[in-house]
Formats: structure tokens, sequence, C-alpha cells
């Protein structure tokens, strides 16, 4: 989808982002700049505004302010204005992988219904392509094409989870939100599916959005981290930068909560001062 | 959890589960519930017998007996005084009048032995108003046969409650087909678009839950005009009950909606660039359509009673319609349940098919909940 674009050329810009839930507002004027083939972290605790924000971005639900810019097939676009119809094109290039294994597949379809709806919408009306590109898109998620005819329950939440992988790249987007996509998995299958996004990374030349609240995990998989606190960005930089040398008071109180892999070193109280900052 | 790539073997649960689509999955969660399994097949003959009451029972619902008049339900025996008979029978009644109360006092006479002749020529009827026909399931022959006994005129109870059951059960169906489509309508649109049509349905449907049933009912009822025909008189009392029945499966429907709106896979679909058509009817009506079915299951019984109701109080269907509410409407004085108590059999009849109902929708309910996983995982 993206051959020809230089790696490096920036593929959303986010501008004062805000939005409101009442008088509370869950993201406010948040702004980040994604390139294209990179992964960008955004980490904060629960309700810091980090999923409203990527649905914003997505247009999943509308921001109150702010922009959306993402750079597509056709040039820029900005997505905060657009309507639900003309959303429509664009959304082929961007896709989103959900959190809960369980709840984000119909369970009323089965696996080749799932994976085949991208492509209906978008207009493939040639069964036999649909069929085919379903199955070379199971193959990449390593799930066997017996899968097809099964429904939903009938898999783990690892392999649902692909299942959710799979239909998000149907479409061959070049952004793909990850919206806390291995928080909900056993922690061994956790690591096969962190795995897999970075060789179709890798392979299919994917720009990530990857909202996490693990930070090991945003840690092995993000070049680039947003921290974000009570909706707003507290801290933004490189992996290294972010984890080596954090400069907000913020972002230390949320890295020393890592617990160590070493078991035999002692947990420390959180700091109750900087919590209440 | 397996989740390795190279497809391990499934383990044997893994392997059931693996082929059998939702809708098995709820049958087999269904059928561990015994209760509704049995009221399944109760309500099965019920509506059964409600189709063919012109062949299942012995007289048509006006025939008078009137050797027989408020005369006792009637036992089908196998043992004469010779022993036992292969056909069964019934005796006839010597009839005595008590000539202290003046009322008529019945013996059953073991000279007058009337054995049961099956799909034998009895009364003339019309199926379904189509096939001229004077078959029934069984007729006493050289006598008369009342099972549950006759009532003041000497009509057979037993042929009047079948006859009386196409009306009553009908009716419930008819009026949550009718709810069915309101619900759906008024529920659907108030929970997708929401905001100010959510708001105005909602308040329209709180002001209709706030009036009073019951008084709302007999004013409507009373209201349709008393030259109508039986039928006319019939869809209208099945309009009235859906007119107030609506705004509970309304409020269910837009629930779902509600809670559906903000499900993963309904986002995922408009993320995918579904339009609002297909999601309403690819992701969202599939995953709601097993809870509204037992919605109105549950409502059928509140029709039903409804329907007896209106009947018992006279203000619903009139005789000679002749359904369970107008059956009961004879019983409606002390007499009759101190002296000819099968009378109220009609009620038995009202509290089966309610039960039967009530029954079915909680096993329904239970089976359309994708969490129940009935121990099968």
């Amino acid at each position: 989808m993206n051959e020809g674009a230089p790696a490096g050329a920036e593929l959303l810009e986010v501008r004062g982002l805000s939005k409101f839930f009442g008088d509370v507002a869950a993201v406010e004027r948040v702004s980040l700049d994604l390139a294209r083939a990179e992964t960008l972290g955004v980490v904060g605790e629960s309700g810091s505004g980090k999923t409203t924000l990527a649905r914003c971005i997505l247009r999943a639900i509308d921001p109150d302010a702010g922009s959306v810019r993402f750079n597509s097939a056709n040039g820029w676009t900005s997505l905060h204005s657009l309507k639900e119809k003309e959303l429509v094109p664009l959304r082929r290039e961007m896709q989103m992988i959900f959190q809960d294994p369980f709840s984000s597949l119909n369970p009323r379809m089965t696996v080749q219904q799932i994976l085949e709806e991208p492509l209906l919408i978008h207009g493939e009306r040639k069964r036999g392509k649909r069929v085919a590109a379903v199955r070379e898109m199971l193959s990449r998620v390593q799930l066997g094409a017996d899968a097809l005819t099964r429904y939903p329950h009938a898999f783990s939440g690892g392999q649902r989870q692909r299942i959710g992988i799979a239909r998000a790249l149907m479409l061959r987007p070049s952004l793909v939100v990850c919206d806390e996509s291995v928080s909900a998995l056993d922690v061994s299958v956790q690591a096969q599916i962190i795995n897999l996004l970075e060789d179709l990374q890798a392979e299919l030349g994917l720009t990530y959005l990857f909202v996490a609240h693990d930070l090991a995990v945003v840690r092995h998989i993000c070049d680039r981290v947003l921290v974000m606190h009570r909706g707003r960005v507290v801290e933004t930089g490189t992996v290294e930068d972010v984890f080596e040398r954090p400069r907000q008071d913020y972002t230390r109180l949320l890295l020393s909560a890592i617990p160590s892999p070493d078991p035999d070193v002692p947990l420390k109280p959180l700091d109750r001062a900087t919590l209440n900052l | 959890m397996s989740d390795a790539t190279a497809a391990p073997p499934p383990a044997r649960g893994e392997a059931l589960l693996a082929t059998v689509t939702p809708r098995q999955l709820a049958w087999r969660r269904f059928k561990r519930h015994r209760l509704a399994l049995v009221s399944a097949v109760v309500l099965g003959v019920l509506y059964l017998l409600a189709l063919f009451c012109e062949l299942v029972a012995p007289y048509s619902p006006q025939t008078r007996n009137v050797a027989a008049i408020n005369a006792p339900p009637m036992g089908i025996r196998f043992f004469h005084t010779d022993g036992f008979h292969l056909r069964p029978f019934v005796y006839g009644y010597d009839m005595r009048v008590n000539p202290d109360t003046w009322m008529r006092e019945y013996t059953p006479n073991v000279g007058k032995r009337y054995p049961l002749r099956f799909f034998a020529s009895g009364d003339e009827h019309t199926l379904w108003n189509l096939l001229p026909s004077t078959r029934h399931l069984f007729v006493a022959e050289g006598g008369y046969i009342h099972l549950f006994g006759t009532d003041q005129l000497g009509r057979d109870v037993f042929s009047r409650i079948l006859y009386g059951a196409r009306v009553s059960l009908s009716i419930g169906v008819a009026g949550v087909v009718l709810t069915f489509v309101l619900g759906i309508l008024f529920g659907g649109v108030a929970g997708y678009l929401g905001g100010i049509t959510d708001r105005a349905v909602q308040w329209f449907i709180a002001v209709l839950l706030a009036l009073p049933t019951l008084p709302l009912w007999m004013a409507l009822s009373a209201a349709l005009p008393v030259s109508w025909s039986p039928l006319a008189v019939y869809f209208g009392v099945t309009v009235i009950l859906s007119l107030l029945g609506w705004p509970y499966l309304a409020r269910q429907v837009r629930g779902r909606f509600l809670a559906l709106r903000q499900e993963d896979f309904v986002i995922a679909g408009r993320l995918l660039g579904a339009g609002r058509m297909r999601v309403i009817l690819r992701h969202m009506l599939p995953n709601f359509m097993s809870h509204t079915i037992t919605a109105a299951t549950l409502a059928v019984p509140f029709m039903i009673l409804g329907e007896t109701a209106l009947s018992f109080l006279g203000i619903g269907l009139r005789p000679p319609v002749v359904s369970w509410g107008v059956l009961m409407q004879q019983a409606q004085n002390w007499q009759v349940i101190v002296m000819t108590p099968w009378l109220l059999l009609p009620g038995l009849f009202v509290i089966i098919a309610v039960t039967a109902f009530n029954l079915l929708g909680d096993g329904l309910r239970d089976a359309a909940d994708p969490y129940n996983t009935g121990g099968l995982e």
C-alpha cells in the first residue's frame, strides 16, 4: 500500500485534540506526530485517556476540538472534519486491533465471514478473490485454514486475537491502532502476539500506535513513547530517553511501578506524594 | 491455553466445540432445561389441539345435550361388569331431580355402556372453514360423552375448551406479533438514533406505563362497537392488548441496542467502513434476536391473561364466540364453584398455558445467554 513513500515520511499529525465527557476532559490538547513504519507507544494509568485518544484518532468517537491529519495515498486529509460516509475510503488505510479478543469478534459470524467482511464493504465482488485473500491472511497470522468455518467461541484468547489482527490487516492499512491489544492475554500468549505484530510490521511496513499500560511491553516494541496523565501529554520522546532519563516526576513514578522480573528484588512502595501530583 | 502455531491436536472438549454453530450451542443449553422442554411439548400439544379442534372435539361448541344439563365429568373406563375391554367406554347418566333442593343429580348407569369409536362420524363441522366433514377423533357410539361435563345449557365443556383454546391461544400470538413490530420499531429507533428521538420515545413510554392498565383496557374495550362482528372484535381486542404491551418490549430492545452499539465488534464493523444498515442487519440484529424472542415468549402469557380478564368481565369477546375468558364468565358466581366446579376447568387451561409459556421463556432466556456455557466448556 505504501510503496514509494519514503521511510520516515509523516503519516499522522494530531494537533490539540480534546474530548470531553460532560465536564471531564478525557483527552486535553494532545498533539503527536507519527512517521511511517514506526511504533509510537501511548502509556499511562487507567483513565489517563489513552483509549479515548486512540478512538478519537480513528473517529470511533468524535473529538470535540483539535485536528487529525492523515497522509493517505491521495495526500493529506483532515480526518476530524469528514462525515462518516466520506471516511469510508480512508478506512482502508487505518484499522484497529482491540483489547478484548472475546468481545471484538461477532459471535454470530464464522471466521470466513469476519475476515471477508472488510473486502465486501470495500467492493470486492469476486468470491474467489475474497477466499484467496482470507486464506493468505490466515496463514500470515499463523492460523490453519480449518479455522474458516468455525465461530469465534471455538478459539482460545490468543487465537481470537490473531483473528482480530487478521481482520484489521485484510484491507492492507498503513496505520494500525493497537488498543491494549495484548493486555487481556496470558503472558506466554502475549509474547507470541507481540512477535507476530513485529513480524507483520516488518513484512507489511505497518505503522503502529500502540496503546498500553504494560511498560515492559512498550519498551520492547516501541520506538517512541508518549506518557499521558489525566488526559494530557506529560512527556514524549524515544524509548531510551523516556525509560532511561525520564524528565518528569510522573514518568519516574510510572517507571518505578514496573515489577522486576527478578523475584528476589523487593517491591518498593510508590511515592504517595508524587502519586497525587 | 495452548496457542502453538502448528495447530495442536485439540483437546476433547475443544473438538466438540469447534464444529458447532452458536445455534447448536443454544439448543444444547436449552435441552438441559427439563421444565422448559416439557413446557414446549405441552404448548405444542395445546396448539395442535387448538389447530385441529373441530376434529378433536366430539361436539360443536353450540351442540346441546338436553339429557345432560350441568352433568359432571365422565370417566373413560376399561372394566365393565364382565371384565376388561380393550375398547374404552363410558357409562351414561341417570338423572334425578332432588325433590328437596330441585338440583339435578346424575349417577352413572352401568346398563348404559357407550363404547368409544375413533375417527367415526358425529356432528357436522368445517375444518378451518374449508373442509366439511363429520369425522371426529372419538365419539361415543349410541350415546354421549362429556369428558369435562356439561354447562347449564347442556353443552360439552371439553369441546368448548378446545374451541376456546383456538381463540385464546391465537390471540396471544397475534398480539405478541403486533407488540413485537411496535416494540422493535420504537425501541430500535430510540436505541440507534439516541438523543432527542430517544428521549421522546422514552417519555412516551413512561407516560404509557404510568396509565393504570386495567381501567384503560376496560375503557378501550368498552369503546368497541357492539355491532362489530366477532372477528372484528377479536382484532380489536388484539390491537388493544398490543397497544398497551409494546412499551416493555421497546424498552428491552432499546437497552440491547444501546449495549450492542458499545460492543467492540460493532465498533470494529464501523471502523471497517460498514454502513448503518450493514451494522444493524449483520452485527446487531443477529445478536439480539434471541433475547427479543425470549422477551416475546414471556409476553404471550400477558396477552392470554389480558384476553381472559377482559372476556371474563364481559367487555372483551362476547358469546357466541368461545374463548377461555368467555367460558369463565359462567363461573362468576359461587353456586358454580359449589355445584358445578367443572365449569372452572377453562381456568385450569389458562394456568397451564401461562405457566408453560413462562417456563419456556425462562429456558429460552438461559439458552440465549452466550455466557451460560451449560457445562460445555
